[in-house]
């Protein structure tokens, strides 16, 4: 059986909004953890970011100055920081898929819908710390992994050149069986 | 704060043609425990944290209020100022804010008004074209359906008026997105939240 001993993580929390705030602070002290800082907008996040090296970032994306969005572009830049793969959750109201693919393809780890619970976020970190993913570099995306799921069986032209992730569609093991028959 | 041991790990590269698979030092790794069943003995950390969120909740209300002060302020902004853009970004955090805490908060019904506020002024390709009235109408809603869900006996109500600003506002929204074939079909596509737990 495998737990997280949250008292050996470090989290910054980066949201405009102090209520959310609190609730998060909250919710990772219940979880166990006692080191949770805290920034209100991106500049002020990046900042901390610097300042105090979290294992987690959990970010808003609406924010004055510059938002989540831009916070995680700025995080992920090789060589720009001191930790460039941190893990990176993103917490917001907006769910429409336009914005949770935007998300991805800026680098983001996890993406968390609000209304925020205690189960989705501790999924969400439980994921990061026990099926953490490699990292993808090319010429236009740096960040994790964007296929979570591997196919050994896939035969077909290599397509990760460009900076969107390549949605591979694969005939359904049924459609085949019913082919060869 | 001075950097930790583990930050200076090296990453391990593995180049291809057009890319480089990456994997960076596992630095979370020292959190992971691997207990055995009968040695699982601490609370449910969910559980935990649920009761955390439980002790609270008894100010829930009074966040509430405040979020709505706040939308409040932001209309009154856009009537004193237009809907220039910093008014509007303002209006926009704010029914985005309450949106977002609405059910955690305890306020489910005003949900979907918060979220009718927020496509009105998200989607709208000429936002000095809104009609302030149907901006005010959002902002009393929240208003009423907060001040209302205090006393318990509106839910219905709060349903009807929630509906009719949607319909409104997706009549709006389709007028002035006639010359945008698509662009709210797009908009408007299923959440796609990926799930960890599915892989």
């Amino acid at each position: 059986m495998v737990r997280i001993d949250f008292n050996r993580l470090r989290f910054l929390v980066i949201d405009d909004n102090a209520h959310m705030r609190r609730i998060l602070r909250t919710l990772l002290h219940g979880f166990g953890t006692r080191e949770v800082y805290e920034a209100e907008d991106g500049a002020a996040g990046l900042e901390a970011f610097t300042h105090y090296s979290p294992d987690i970032v959990i970010t808003d994306w609406a924010m004055p100055i510059f938002d989540g969005l831009e916070l995680t572009q700025m995080i992920r830049q090789p060589g720009a920081n001191a930790n460039p793969y941190v893990p990176i959750i993103m917490l917001t109201g907006h769910s429409e898929k336009k914005r949770v693919v935007a998300a991805r393809d800026a680098g983001i780890t996890e993406f968390l819908a609000k209304p925020i619970s205690a189960k989705a976020l501790y999924q969400r970190i439980l994921n990061i710390v026990v099926n953490p993913r490699p990292f993808i570099k090319t010429k236009t995306y740096f960040g994790p992994d964007r296929r979570r799921n591997v196919n050994p069986n896939y035969v077909g032209p290599d397509r990760r050149k460009g900076g969107k992730a390549d949605i591979i569609k694969q005939q359904p093991l049924l459609d085949k069986a019913k082919a060869l028959t | 704060m001075s950097r930790r041991p583990e930050d200076h790990a090296e990453a391990a590269v593995t180049k291809f043609k057009d890319y480089e698979v990456i994997t960076p030092p596992n630095k979370l790794e020292k959190a992971v425990v691997h207990a055995r069943p009968s040695e699982h003995y601490e609370p449910d950390p969910v559980a935990r944290a649920e009761q955390a969120l439980l002790t609270l909740s008894n100010d829930f209300a009074q966040w509430m209020e405040a979020e709505c002060r706040r939308l409040d302020a932001a209309r009154r902004k856009v009537r004193e100022a237009g809907l220039t853009d910093a008014a509007r970004d303002e209006l926009f955090r704010a029914a985005h804010d309450i949106k977002g805490e609405a059910a955690t908060f305890g306020f489910p019904l005003i949900e979907p008004v918060a979220r009718s506020l927020c496509r009105l002024i998200e989607h709208s390709p000429e936002p000095a074209r809104i009609p302030l009235v149907l901006l005010d109408q959002h902002v009393d809603g929240v208003r009423a359906i907060v001040h209302r869900n205090a006393q318990g006996n509106s839910e219905r109500k709060a349903q009807v008026l929630a509906e009719r600003l949607r319909q409104v506002t997706e009549e709006f929204l389709a007028h002035e997105n006639r010359n945008r074939p698509g662009y709210l079909d797009e908009v408007a596509a299923p959440a796609l939240a990926p799930d960890p737990s599915s892989g």
